[in-house]
């Protein structure tokens, strides 16, 4: 879709007769205004109508599984739940004040935040690379394409498996290749200082949805630029810091927010290699406030608990996103400006 | 893409000037909203079908049980499973009997309970048991027992008993009692010039100076483990041997006693000993402790604990392996067994609750084990295999299923294997009941992982754990 076309669509924000008029450059028809307003409002109530029965599958799913269970799960974090009798019990602040208190709360948050700082540079600089690469493939990009991103369609447990044999300190093949070279491998899943990386590592398997995001905003950069700054004698750093980089700076801004969300509710790599068996024999170092949440929620039944940290994490990622979107609608360049 | 990702992801955040009217819109939406979620609320299957409370004499366990039954947590994956569960479908002539035979799972069930349509039997871990009757999601039993004439603590181990007994009320049908010893590899011991009256546990830093006598290293890598104490799965076995106990009779956590911190510091000084933890868990982990390189083929352990069941896993490799076993023995060197195992219990909501409680009388009867003893013999001489035993919840059953078809095999190694493990019998140990036996386990194996892996010491991770638990038994019921 171009950009003309976008603007055309969405910067009036008129509908009926009158958008059409605008997308074809003919006037709209005079009429009285009464029945023009009788007119106006027919049609925008079956095109709104027609419009939430096109969005209505999204509409359900989206009141059910996210409005509805969100609310829920907000009462429910100020209530003693007892699941057997599905009876509640307030509790006022009682469960916040026990999340604020556990020092295993503190533990798990540091330990997301952490893994949030490791894997999300990491993965957006191995998905630029990756799709700069594929970006200066000419036959047979499709399939590199589609082999980057096999991995991110591979269920997380298969993954995890994978990975638990790749990454074993004493017999992985990581540490087989890193020995190849010279480089004595660490425990990545049994010494502390290892698990957190150990898990960024799982995390870049699937850097595939990443790298297709800024491919596909790579192809959208004009070549005319290139060519203007090339014949103005610009090098190619220089072209990709000063015109590559500000164009597809939306889609960077948009895959560092997703990720980041992402990131703090990182949960199925931590919790498949290293709680699988639903035990807790693991370092403090992987648990993930999602995993301990989980284990609040799913082992001790503590569901009100469960509840208010759910709410905590919402609010924690609902101020990064804020932070982010404001240093976003500074740095980042929108074609044609805001 | 870039003009569409602007409009569509980034620009309708900065998009919320309402007009007047577009705000009463809104306004009566989340009113419909709002009226909604109450609706929902009112329809909460639990809240709406609050589970029925077990009343006396509520279900008549003595009647002759009929209608459907539906059992979660039971796989009848091999002969003995297989052939108790026909032994206690025959019984139950009129009951329609569907399995669900994926192992249980407190996420599942939670949702189960929260919808109100539970199975009518569950198999779990013993651990759980006095959680869920904490939670009021799994009813007492005890005129279960009294209408099939089943007393408890005499047909079952007490210790099994003990596990699922929650504020004087049984909970659960205690199913087996697997007990823990120390296989030997006596090839490993000879090599070393190691005796086998030498390995022992009642002296613990004997058993710290053993593994590091028996242990090879390749750089910091074992490459053979000279005493694998099952750390951390064991570690509230060590525990309790050394004078310690991670739990108090009531259920109470007693995870930081001067007693267990000592065990746990020793536990660091074996795994030091050794080569260190993360190095250790690595080496396990690359192990083939089911295939043909077992490490008792390869030769990669000395001295290990396993519980029984191991037995079994080996006796298909007697002609590649050298094989003795020891008692774990306490200071004073008293056998010991330790155990944990799984429970049958009765959801509170179950629908068909006194054929649930026939069901599991049935399988875990001593006709169940004998015919699951019988089934084995068959599966043994078919394969020409060793039959190690089977060793039930039950000393009933276990004395019965021993006498009628545990013979002498015929390899010597086996045998003497087999009737150790027998013998600890004699002193059966478990954890016992806690209404936060799952938080307490969890906090202690998380105590002594980070005190292995050198990120705290054992006082302070086992302070740490004490006050985790004891948040958790705090907000229970039997702690509040």
């Amino acid at each position: 879709m171009s950009s003309a076309h976008t603007v055309g669509v969405t910067g009036s924000g008129a509908t009926g007769p009158r958008a059409a008029a605008e997308l074809t450059d003919t006037p709209a028809p005079r009429t009285p205004r009464g029945r023009r307003r009788k007119v106006r409002e027919k049609y925008s109530w079956r095109e709104s109508l027609a419009g939430y029965l096109f969005i209505s599958p999204w509409l359900i799913g989206f009141l059910t599984f996210t409005v509805i269970s969100m609310t829920w799960s907000l009462v429910l974090s100020f209530t003693d739940y007892n699941l057997a009798t599905g009876s509640q019990t307030p509790a006022g602040l009682d469960n916040y004040r026990l999340v604020v208190e556990d020092p295993k709360v503190v533990t798990s948050l540091l330990n997301t935040f952490v893994f949030v700082v490791l894997s999300v540079p990491l993965e957006l600089v191995l998905a630029m690379v990756l799709a700069l690469l594929l970006n200066t493939v000419r036959r047979g990009s499709g399939l590199f394409r589609t082999l980057l991103y096999l991995p991110k369609m591979t269920p997380a447990v298969a993954t995890a498996a994978v990975f638990l044999l790749l990454l074993n300190g004493n017999e992985g093949a990581i540490n087989a290749v890193l020995e190849f070279f010279g480089i004595p491998g660490p425990q990545w899943l049994s010494d502390p200082s290892w698990v957190k990386p150990s898990i960024v590592v799982m995390g870049l398997w699937g850097v595939g949805g990443s790298m297709v995001l800024l491919l596909a905003a790579l192809r959208n950069v004009p070549k005319e630029l290139h060519e203007a700054a090339a014949v103005d004698g610009a090098s190619t750093a220089r072209r990709f810091f000063s015109i590559t980089v500000p164009m597809i700076s939306p889609t960077v801004f948009f895959v560092v927010v997703v990720n980041t969300i992402a990131a703090l509710q990182v949960f199925d790599q931590a919790y498949l290699l290293f709680y699988r068996d639903g035990n807790s024999n693991a370092p403090d170092a992987a648990l993930f406030y999602g995993v301990y949440l989980f284990q609040q929620a799913f082992q001790q039944f503590n569901f009100g608990l469960a509840a208010a940290m759910a709410w905590l994490l919402f609010v924690i990622i609902l101020g990064i996103t804020a932070v982010q979107m404001l240093v976003g609608n500074r740095t980042v360049h929108y074609e044609g400006g805001r | 893409m870039t003009a569409t990702h602007r409009s569509t992801t980034l620009d309708g955040l900065h998009r919320l000037r309402r007009t007047p009217q577009q705000r009463l819109r809104r306004g009566l939406a989340a009113g419909v909203l709002g009226l909604g979620l109450l609706g929902t609320a009112a329809c909460n299957p639990a809240a709406q079908n609050p589970a029925p409370a077990p009343e006396e004499g509520g279900t008549d366990f003595a009647s002759a049980p009929t209608g459907s039954l539906l059992i979660s947590g039971y796989n009848p994956s091999d002969e003995v499973a297989q052939s108790r569960a026909d032994h206690a479908e025959a019984q139950l002539a009129d009951v329609e009997i569907s399995l669900d035979t994926t192992s249980f799972d407190t996420q599942k069930f939670a949702a189960q309970a929260a919808s109100g349509d539970v199975p009518d039997l569950i198999r779990a871990d013993r651990n759980l048991v006095a959680t869920l009757a904490d939670q009021e999601l799994v009813q007492p039993i005890d005129e279960c027992f009294a209408a099939h004439q089943v007393a408890p603590r005499e047909y079952f181990y007490p210790a099994t008993v003990d596990d699922v007994t929650y504020d004087g009320a049984v909970y659960g049908v205690p199913e087996f009692f697997q007990p823990s010893a120390l296989l030997v590899n006596t090839r490993v011991l000879e090599e070393a010039g190691v005796s086998l009256e030498e390995v022992s546990t009642s002296d613990p830093q004997a058993v710290v100076e053993l593994g590091e006598r028996l242990t090879e290293l390749d750089g910091d890598n074992p490459t053979r483990l000279g005493f694998d104490a099952d750390i951390p799965g064991s570690a509230a076995m060590w525990m309790t041997l050394r004078g310690g106990a991670v739990q108090a009779p009531d259920g109470r956590p007693t995870l930081d006693t001067p007693e267990n911190v000592a065990t746990l510091t020793w536990m660091k000084e074996l795994m030091d000993a050794q080569g260190g933890y993360p190095s250790i868990k690595s080496f396990k982990d690359s192990q083939d402790v089911f295939g043909d390189a077992n490490p008792y083929v390869a030769d990669e352990v000395a001295v290990a604990t396993w519980a029984q069941w191991y037995v079994n896993v080996l006796s298909d490799y007697a002609d590649d392996i050298e094989l003795a076993a020891v008692p774990i023995t306490d200071a004073s060197g008293q056998p010991f067994a330790w155990a944990g195992g799984s429970a049958f219990a009765i959801p509170t909501a179950a629908k068909n609750p006194a054929a649930a409680c026939a069901w599991a009388i049935e399988a875990t009867s001593t006709d169940a084990w004998m015919a699951a003893g019988e089934a084995r013999a068959a599966t043994v001489e078919e394969e020409g295999s060793i039959n190690t035993g089977l060793f039930t919840g039950s000393p009933v059953a276990d004395q019965a299923v021993r006498e009628a078809f545990v013979t002498t095999s015929g390899n010597e190694q086996f045998d003497q294997v087999i009737d150790t493990y027998y013998q600890v019998l004699s002193n059966p140990r478990t954890r016992g009941a806690s209404a936060v036996g799952e938080q307490i386990g969890n906090d202690l194996e998380n105590a002594v992982v980070v005190t292995l892996s050198g990120e705290t010491d054992p006082q302070t991770a086992l302070t740490e754990a004490q006050a985790s638990s004891t948040r958790a038994w705090e907000q229970s019921r039997a702690g509040s």
